[in-house]
Formats: structure tokens, sequence, C-alpha cells
């Protein structure tokens, strides 16, 4: 059969499943996260979850049950402090602090697996096993259905709040739904491609799409796409240069967004030259 | 009393409950007419909206929006908010926008056998308001004149029978400010009603037909001529007020004659 050498070893064909699915639904949840300018909220959320994760090893629960619990509590609480985004920038960010503080002492308290705390923060894509395939590929589904189901509304309310709300779309409900949706996407990413790496996945591949595009069904094409493309470069890189997956997934979309800054500002000289 | 009035007001009181925003107010909007929303910053024109739209209950009287309670209404109205209220706009083109507005209550995403139907409700909504050339440029290039139009095509596609505008000349300049009048009048003619709020009514009096003008806890409707006089702006505010009629434009001040001498200067 043909097929590339690095698909021959399961981890590998692990890790590429794995960041295909966390790719596509991380990127086009994110591409709703660039527009609502809530990219602060989704580090956050990324970041809280390693509380989570490791608060649960120190009780000897599973790691991703910690992990999702502490997510989708944040988000909640996100939804439902500050309305405007000043005020919600600075509780989001005590948020995270607060749960990062809760973090460190965890991993403090359980000094036995530095390791594992490490692995959340960072990622692993290949360590990953057929039962985090399964949680993966049923969370991607349940977020991109979410997203398909919000769509409409959603774009509206993220565009003119108070419009959506004079014609009765329940704008905070939406609001709290896009928050759990974005919980659920970080809390299944985390693992994968590490805490501190989401942006790479979730803010990236959108905010250079939304360079290049000003259009809607555009920009989430070029989101998925880009998304798709710095994930499998960045495996396949690491693969033949020997260098931590996440690095190199990081990097890549690093340079296809500074790439989209100097291109958007080449043409804007050019209009006004 | 008009048969086919869209708005009919009697005696409404609106505001928290030991507060009130107005009280007693009565007024009636017809199809295809201009209201201007006078009074000062404070004085409940955005509380105003916000009953007509049922988002506040009345705490009392009763207000009958196109023949029922105001929250069955809502399809039917559209609200556009001031630019400064829109925070995140900026990454797409015109016609992105104003299309995110049409059918938006539905959930789900749009199916590909409505597209054209989408499109003419665009086009038809950026050509009301004279935008077709913003429709492929970027919110960030535009200047709030440009945006406003933008705001009001976006009201424009689900085609409302009563359209609120919320500040719109805020922080226009005059040329952009008698665009926006001229727009707003053009959609009286295409019979649908406007409700214009504006803390100056001198930009809208060539086109207006009612005054509602609401000051002190207190609102009266009625033709610019009946609300902006002495007579009526003096009740509202419950002080001495003086309204200067020069060059069709009208001036308000507070005071008594002599006071007046010596502010009349501005």
């Amino acid at each position: 059969m043909l097929m590339p050498g690095f698909l021959r070893y399961d981890f590998m064909q692990n890790a590429f499943i794995a960041t295909t699915l966390i790719a596509l639904m991380g990127s086009l949840v994110g591409y709703f996260v660039v527009l609502r300018r809530q990219a602060f909220g989704s580090h956050a959320l990324s970041n809280i979850g390693f509380a989570g994760a490791a608060g649960a090893s120190l009780i000897g629960a599973e790691p991703m049950l910690g992990l999702l619990v502490f997510v989708l509590g944040a988000a909640l609480l996100m939804a439902w402090t500050g309305r405007h985004v000043g005020e919600r920038d600075i509780s989001v960010g005590m948020i995270l602090m607060f749960s990062l503080g809760l973090g460190a002492l965890f991993v403090n308290l359980y000094s036995a697996n530095a390791n594992a705390a490490i692995g959340i923060l960072f990622g692993s894509v290949f360590g990953i096993d057929a039962s985090q395939i399964r949680w993966i590929t049923i969370t991607s589904l349940v977020v991109l259905a979410g997203l398909v189901a919000l769509f409409r509304p959603l774009r509206f309310a993220s565009l003119n709040p108070d419009a959506a709300r004079a014609r009765g779309i329940p704008v905070s409900l939406i609001d709290t739904l896009f928050l759990l949706l974005l919980g659920a996407a970080s809390a299944i990413a985390v693992p994968v491609i590490g805490a501190l790496l989401s942006f790479a996945i979730f803010i990236g591949p959108a905010s250079a799409a939304q360079a290049w595009s000003g259009r809607v069904g555009m920009g989430l094409a070029l989101t998925a796409l880009l998304a798709l493309g710095e994930a499998m470069g960045g495996l396949i890189l690491s693969y033949y240069a020997n260098l931590p997956a996440s690095s190199c997934i990081a990097g890549l979309s690093f340079g296809i967004y500074a790439l989209s800054r100097l291109t958007r500002v080449a043409s804007r000289r050019c209009v006004a030259g | 009393m008009t048969d086919n009035a869209l708005v009919r007001a009697l005696d409404i009181t609106a505001g928290k409950s030991t507060t009130s925003v107005f009280e007693a107010l009565s007024f009636e909007i017809s199809p295809g007419s201009f209201t201007a929303l006078v009074g000062p910053n404070g004085a409940g024109k955005t509380s105003l909206f916000d009953t007509l739209l049922g988002l506040v209950a009345l705490r009392a009287g009763t207000l009958t929006v196109m023949g029922g309670r105001p929250c069955h209404a809502r399809r039917r109205i559209a609200y556009v908010p001031q630019v400064s209220r829109l925070l995140h706009d900026d990454a797409l083109v015109g016609r992105e926008f104003v299309s995110a507005a049409y059918q938006s209550h539905r959930w789900g995403m749009p199916l590909p056998s409505g597209r054209r139907q989408q499109l003419q409700a665009v086009d038809a909504a950026l050509e009301t308001v004279d935008a077709r050339d913003l429709a492929r440029r970027r919110l960030s290039t535009l200047s709030g004149g440009q945006r406003q139009r933008l705001l009001i095509a976006q009201a424009l596609v689900n085609e409302p029978r009563l359209i609120l505008l919320d500040e719109p000349l805020s922080q226009l300049d005059p040329a952009a400010r008698d665009r926006i009048v001229s727009v707003a009048n053009a959609l009286t003619r295409r019979g649908i009603a406007v409700i214009f709020s504006t803390h100056d009514i001198n930009p809208v009096l060539p086109v207006c037909d009612q005054v509602l003008y609401l000051a002190g806890g207190r609102g009266r409707a009625g033709s610019v001529d009946e609300i902006i006089c002495d007579r009526t702006l003096s009740e509202l505010y419950g002080t001495p007020m003086r309204v200067i009629i020069e060059g069709g434009r009208r001036f308000v001040f507070e005071g008594s004659q002599r006071r007046l001498q010596a502010v009349g200067q501005c």
C-alpha cells in the first residue's frame, strides 16, 4: 500500500486523526472567537484546564474529567460575569490567575507526577490512545453540530448584539452556549496540543483568514484549510526534523499569521499610495 | 385616532420599580411617518425604544404595537443602535455585515436554496441606503456615516414596518448628518415608519411629521409647533423655557426673557 513512511506507526496514525479533528473543530470555533474578540477568553479557558487536570490527578480521578469540569465551569462563570468586553477582560484574567495558582498548588502537592503537568501545558500529540481518539471524535462532532445549529443567531449577535436582542434573539443564552462549545473544544484539545499552545489552532488560522477575507463563508473555509495545513505540516516536520510536534505547529501558525499581517499592511499601502 | 396606527401608546409609564423614566406618555405612530424622538441625555429615549420592543415591562398604561403586545411585533421592528456600540464589526466587508441580519432569528445555517432571496434582500437594502459602493469594502476602512448607512441597511433586510434609529447623528459631521436624514426620509416613502432619536431637532425639522419630546420624566407628542414652543417645553422641564426661531431653525434656551439675553449669544 502506498503510504508515507511516518504513517506506518499506530502512534503516528492516532496523532494524525487527533490533530485533524482538533484542527477542524478548534479553528472553526476559533473563527467566531476572533470575530467576537474573545481570544483572551479562549486562551484562559485552555489554561484553566491545566488546574483541573492537576487537581484530578491529586485526588486520584481521571485528569480528563477534572479538565472538563474546570473548563466548563470557567466558561459558565465567564458568561455570567460582565457583559461588556472591557469588564470581561478583567474578570477573565482574574479567573485565569486564580486557577493557575490552584494548578501550581496541585502540582506542588502531587510532585510525584510533574511530567503529567508538563504534558498538559505543552501537549503530547504522540501519546494519544484509542480511547482518546473516541472522545476527540465525539466532542468534535458535538462542537461542530453546535456551531452549525447556532450559526445564524451567533453571527448576528456577534456583530450587532443590541439589534439582535431587539429582534428577540436570546443573546445571553447564545453567549453562554458559545462559551460552552469553546470550553468543550479547549478541554479536548489541551491534552493533545497543550494548554499554552492551543492559541496556535484556535486563534492563529482564524485571524490569518480574517486578514485575507472579509466574507464569512470564505473566511471559515480558509480557516479550516490553514488549520489543517498547519497541523499536518507540523506533524510531518516534527517527524522528520525530530522536533516537538507542538513547537512545529506553533511555529507554522505564527509564520502564517505574520505573513497575513504583512500582506494586509502591504495591500493597505497599495490602496493608500 | 387613526385606525391603522402601528403603535398606540396611552398613558404609558416605564421605569424601574422606584423611579420612572417617563410617566403618562401618549402617542401614535402611523405607517410611513417620521417621528423625531427628542430630549436631553438620560431622558429615556432608549428606554422608550426598549418599551416598544417589549424588552422593558410597562408600569402603567396600555401599549399596542401592530395590533398586539409589543413582544409579538419584534420581528417587524428593527432597532438600529449607535455606531459606537458596535465593537467587533471591522473584520467583514459591507455586504457580509448587512447579510448577517437576514433571518438571523432562525437556528442553523442558511440553506443553499434560499441564497437567491438573500442576495436580493441584501442588494435591495444596500440600494435603499445608497451603499452599493460599500458592499465590498471592509468596515474598518469606513467613516461613521458610512457605517451608519450599513447599519440601516442591516435593519432593512428583514423588511420591517417600523425602524427605531438610536441617535444616528451623534458624532457625524453636517454633510454625513444630512445624508442620514435623507436616507431615513426615503424609508418613510417606502411605507416604513421611522422613529428617529436625536438631541437636536434641527437636522430633522424639514422631514419630521411629529415630535415626541421627553424631558424631566414627562413626555409629549405633537407637531413641531405644538411641542417646540415656550409653553410645552416649560411644562416638560418644569422651569421656564424659551424657543427662538431663527432661519427656520429652533433654538431652546432655559430661563426667562431677561436671562436669555445673557445666553443668547451662543
